[in-house]
């Protein structure tokens, strides 16, 4: 078999192995359907071969980078967990996919990246914890901006600027959305019967950070701790399927990013920050010296300026004589 | 559906007198409710529902299911009359411009293509071929025609909020006259969804009366079936 793929994603935390719903996802619905994937956790998008994550580097057709996208290539490689439904079970697949994305989703993002209280205590602290030097300093606020114009798009003005319309109706249909995936699950272990299918992992990466994450202004969060059956499927699936605690990956043979190679890329970042930090510093002083005339160059020959006078006196020397 | 008396209106500014912006919306004595939620929450305050005798289930997959059509069908139209050249330059501006003179025309209706780009950009849908978008309205009738069966309408005997969606969008696709016929194919390809609408045609909109102004409408499209 030729090199497995590769995924990259965002790194864990809060109790997750990702924090991007998206990156989530992907993860997800590679280990229900035991895909053999190698998993690169990076703490920022530019480590990612085409700078968005998540990102699939596949064998044959190069970089893939939307969730969607990378779920159907999965399934055309044969890790398909949707193989097992019926036709009107795959019909449902679709459109609560589509409820989730039209009415949750959005909501989620606002909680977590526009909500102001939440924004700055929670996911800019998080990200410009985790992000290397220098990039914690621009991205977290770029992807805010991102965010916040995707959503005034989406929205329009009108619910932008009034944060009370925004509340009453726009919270309240992902509340109901809640409900309504809670009266769909049922006593249910998954949508589905007894097998995951790719809902499933949807519907997972949209809970799990609301769950999870320790969100100061947590309305949303409280609703869905509320529905008891939504909490019990969203822990049985992190006990089941991702059973050490976020960040940290599996042993086993299709996960080759172990403990080991967590740690050796952190290792390689502070050796690089500091040769980084001391070819800086060596840069500055030479160009300050040959600024100021204390070195120089001349015809090849290189040294300090003392000695230049002296040559030359040399050279006259020689010339008069 | 729910034999409400309704006058319809045709206006050219029917999208700036909306509240929201959006049109239909409805004028009830000093109230003005824009788009199909609202309408449908509305009506239902004063007493009218289609979707009382749904369990919590079935509520639950009707809201899925409608979500389903306004994700797909609706963007896969805004798509077609905005982002694909050909259709934009020969059918979408003259038709939007039509009410206003020039070069008012143009501007109203450049105006609206680039809000529409910049809304498909932020969902996604503007890499998106005009392949890959058939293929996903494709996939949406291929479910929605999967959930009818053989059924008369989605829930059985009686008509819900979906049904009236439904048949919106799928009506329009079919009777609107495009460049290619690529999109109406794709729904033809599925005879429960074209009875479906034909019943709902006969139904609710042939035998009345008070929906002549709407049927005068729709006279300049072509005919349900050919």
């Amino acid at each position: 078999m030729a090199a497995p793929m590769e995924l990259f994603c965002w790194a864990g935390g809060w109790g997750l192995p990702s924090v991007d719903p998206d990156c989530l996802a992907v993860l997800t619905y590679a280990r229900f359907t035991g895909a053999p994937l190698k998993v690169h956790r990076v703490t920022s998008p530019w480590r990612s071969p085409s700078g968005h994550l998540p990102a699939l580097r596949t064998r044959d057709e190069g970089i893939i980078s939307k969730p969607q996208q990378i779920i159907t290539h999965l399934r055309k490689q044969k890790y398909n967990a949707d193989y097992d439904l019926s036709a009107t079970q795959s019909a449902d697949t679709l459109a609560f996919v589509s409820l989730l994305e039209e009415k949750l989703l959005p909501v989620l993002i606002h909680t977590f990246w526009v909500d102001a209280k939440n924004y700055v205590e929670h996911t800019r602290k998080w990200y410009a914890e985790t992000i290397p030097f220098p990039l914690n300093f621009f991205l977290p606020n770029a992807m805010h901006k991102r965010h916040l114009e995707r959503l005034q798009l989406i929205w329009g003005d009108d619910y932008m600027e009034d944060e009370e319309k925004l509340e009453k109706e726009l919270y309240r249909e992902a509340r109901e959305c809640l409900t309504l995936l809670s009266q769909r699950l049922g006593s249910q272990k998954f949508f589905f019967g007894d097998s995951p299918a790719s809902l499933d992992a949807l519907v997972f990466s949209r809970l799990a950070p609301l769950l999870k994450a320790k969100l100061p202004n947590g309305k949303l969060q409280q609703h869905l701790k509320s529905l008891q059956n939504l909490c019990n499927y969203c822990t049985s699936i992190l006990s089941l399927y991702f059973p050490w605690d976020g960040g940290e990956p599996l042993t086993g043979v299709p996960r080759a990013a172990g403990t080991d190679g967590s740690e050796a890329e952190e290792d390689p970042h502070k050796r690089r920050k500091q040769l980084l930090s001391v070819l800086v510093g060596l840069v500055a002083m030479l160009g300050y010296a040959f600024l100021s005339g204390i070195v120089s160059i001349q015809r090849g020959s290189v040294g300090p300026a003392g000695r230049q006078p002296v040559t030359l006196e040399e050279e006259e020397e020689e010339e008069e004589e | 559906m729910c034999n409400l008396p309704v006058r319809v209106i045709c206006r050219a500014n029917a999208e700036y007198m909306s509240p929201s912006g959006k049109v239909p919306f409805i004028h009830v004595g000093n109230q003005v409710v824009s788009e199909l939620g609202p309408i449908v929450q509305f009506v239902k305050a004063k007493g009218h529902s289609l979707s009382d005798g749904l369990d919590e289930v079935q509520k639950a997959e009707m809201k899925a299911y409608m979500e389903l059509v306004n994700n797909m069908l609706l963007t896969a139209e805004l798509y077609l009359q905005w982002c694909d050249d050909v259709t934009v330059e020969e059918i979408t501006h003259p038709r939007y411009g039509s009410p206003y003179p020039w070069p008012l025309n143009r501007i109203l209706s450049y105006q609206k293509q680039w809000e529409v780009r910049r809304k498909m950009k932020a969902i996604g849908w503007a890499g998106k071929t005009l392949e890959q978008v058939l293929e996903d309205v494709d996939q949406c009738c291929h479910a929605l025609s999967q959930r009818l069966g053989t059924q008369p309408y989605f829930f059985n005997k009686h008509p819900t909020e979906l049904d009236a969606l439904v048949f919106g969008h799928l009506f329009t696709i079919l009777t609107t006259q495009l460049i290619t016929d690529e999109l109406s194919e794709k729904v033809k390809n599925y005879s429960n969804l074209t009875a479906f609408c034909r019943r709902i045609e006969q139904q609710y909109f042939e035998g009345h009366d008070k929906d002549s102004s709407a049927i005068a409408a729709r006279s300049s499209k072509r005919p349900l079936l050919r």
